[in-house]
């Protein structure tokens, strides 16, 4: 078992044989490179740059498969969950120096097309716009991190960034779906197998009253009616992207995003999931 | 009293089911607003909230009389074919209306019916704006479905916890000095 900290969350990266220190090595790298251009919270990043001023943009490789996502977010919960809603997480106190005092002044996201312009190469951007990849980026870095495995041979794995959980192998790894309000219960437990599985919960990174990181771009302010959410699906970059989805819109919206299992809490405690949710809910 | 109608013309075969909430508000002192509640039931769901549907005995109605509603007492039914005939799938709503000191407030609710199981229910409570509403219908609409039932993490056997218990290192450490400032 292989355990650091990265992106400014816990990994966990279980496999049969200990990893050879140049997979470990190749696996730093990855993470590093992906922090490097989607860091909010480094004044060195490509977003940080790309916040400074309008202008045209290379953006990584990733870049496509991730935008891809947020835009099947975007338009599936009419604009509620965007890319675009760095600047209002940083007035809500959520920045890069974790100052974790709201402004008390919220506005919503630019809409996507007065804001930005992809062409699945380069971003161009009209004004100076602080890109927030929090919906889905830690999902899609687990994804990269398994590919890296595989690249060197290793294809039985259980790679888990604290909730973002990928595994591949014969042997299915058992998941409690923590409560939201009380993280020594869990509301169910998952047979995780040849998949992903993402958690997202308001409290996850809560600052005060009502103050969390799951944005509704549209107010420019925390949602409310959902307490936690669970997706099990092929990548974690989509059950990552799912997981907050769900807090904007039901699961009927996100078809276009694939197959997926998934499980929610809402604000009153009730739990809804899908009819073919293949785990066990303590109901 | 609850007096459920019909609000479309399609119901069950053999409808004569009351909806009656098992406490309803009593005060209404606030301007009107909505409590809009989805509840997309499903599967596993569907299976405790079926029973909250059941047949009674009263005389058929006719069209424009209550009948159709929601039966919060009959909880042990797994299964809407607690009469002769199978109910028909589709969607049915219905309102119901009931008097209160401060004057009537009312709920709608829609089932849709399918292969004799509910397979999702919406209500829409009028709410007036009191709070009492709010929480006793949200009750009532959580009486038809699924609370969850925590369990001891401790207790299962488990490899790894999904959830929120790891937040961010750099983030717990802005916290703990935020939640210092504030106590200083």
């Amino acid at each position: 078992m292989l355990e650091f900290e990265a992106i400014g969350t816990r990994w966990g990266i279980e496999t049969p044989e200990p990893l050879e220190s140049r997979v470990i090595t190749a696996i730093a790298d990855r993470i590093e490179s992906y922090d490097s251009a989607w860091s909010r919270f480094r004044d060195d990043s490509l977003v940080t740059h790309i916040a400074r001023a309008p202008g045209t943009w290379r953006l990584p490789a990733e870049a496509g498969a991730l935008l891809d996502v947020y835009r099947s977010l975007y338009e599936a919960t009419d604009a509620r969950v965007s890319p675009l809603v760095g600047h209002a997480l940083e007035r809500l106190g959520y920045d890069a120096a974790y100052s974790l005092r709201d402004s008390g002044h919220h506005t919503p996201a630019m809409p996507w097309g007065d804001a930005i312009a992809w062409d699945g190469a380069t971003l161009t951007t009209y004004s100076p716009v602080l890109l927030d990849v929090g919906a889905a980026g830690k999902g899609q870095l687990v994804d990269l991190v398994a590919g890296v495995l595989r690249e060197n041979g290793v294809h039985e794995y259980v790679v888990d960034a604290s909730g973002d959980i990928v595994h591949a192998g014969p042997q299915p790894t058992r998941v409690a779906l923590e409560h939201p309000l009380d993280a020594s219960k869990a509301i169910g437990v998952v047979e995780l197998a040849n998949g992903a599985l993402c958690a997202s919960a308001s409290n996850r990174r809560a600052w005060g009253a009502g103050l969390h990181h799951v944005i509704d771009a549209l107010t420019g302010l925390p949602t409310s009616n959902v307490l936690a959410t669970w997706v099990m699906a092929p990548s974690a970059l989509v059950a990552d992207g799912l997981a907050t989805g769900l807090f904007f819109a039901d699961a009927a919206r996100f078809e276009g995003l694939g197959p997926f299992q998934w499980a929610r809490m809402l604000s009153t405690g009730r739990v809804e999931h899908s009819d073919d949710f293949e785990g066990e809910l303590f109901l | 009293m609850f007096s459920p109608f019909p609000a479309e013309s399609k119901r069950p075969k053999n409808s004569c089911v009351m909806l009656e909430p098992a406490t309803v508000p009593l005060r209404n002192e606030n301007p009107v607003t909505q409590l809009p509640v989805k509840i997309a039931l499903t599967t596993f769901a569907a299976l405790t909230l079926a029973g909250s549907l059941a047949a009674c005995s009263s005389p058929a109605p006719s069209d424009n009389t209550g009948d159709t509603g929601v039966d919060t007492d009959a909880g042990n039914n797994s299964n809407l074919s607690t009469s002769e005939e199978p109910y028909n799938d589709g969607t049915y709503s219905s309102s119901g209306s009931y008097d209160t000191p401060a004057g009537t407030e009312s709920i709608d609710v829609t089932i849709t019916l399918a292969g004799d199981k509910v397979a999702d229910v919406e209500v829409v409570g009028h709410d007036n704006g009191n709070p009492d509403v709010k929480r006793y219908q949200a009750e009532f609409i959580g009486g038809i479905s699924d609370i969850v039932v925590g369990k001891d993490i401790d207790e299962l056997s488990v490899d790894r916890v999904a959830g929120s218990s790891l937040s961010s290192t750099g983030f717990k450490a802005a916290l703990q000095n935020i939640k210092a400032q504030a106590l200083a």
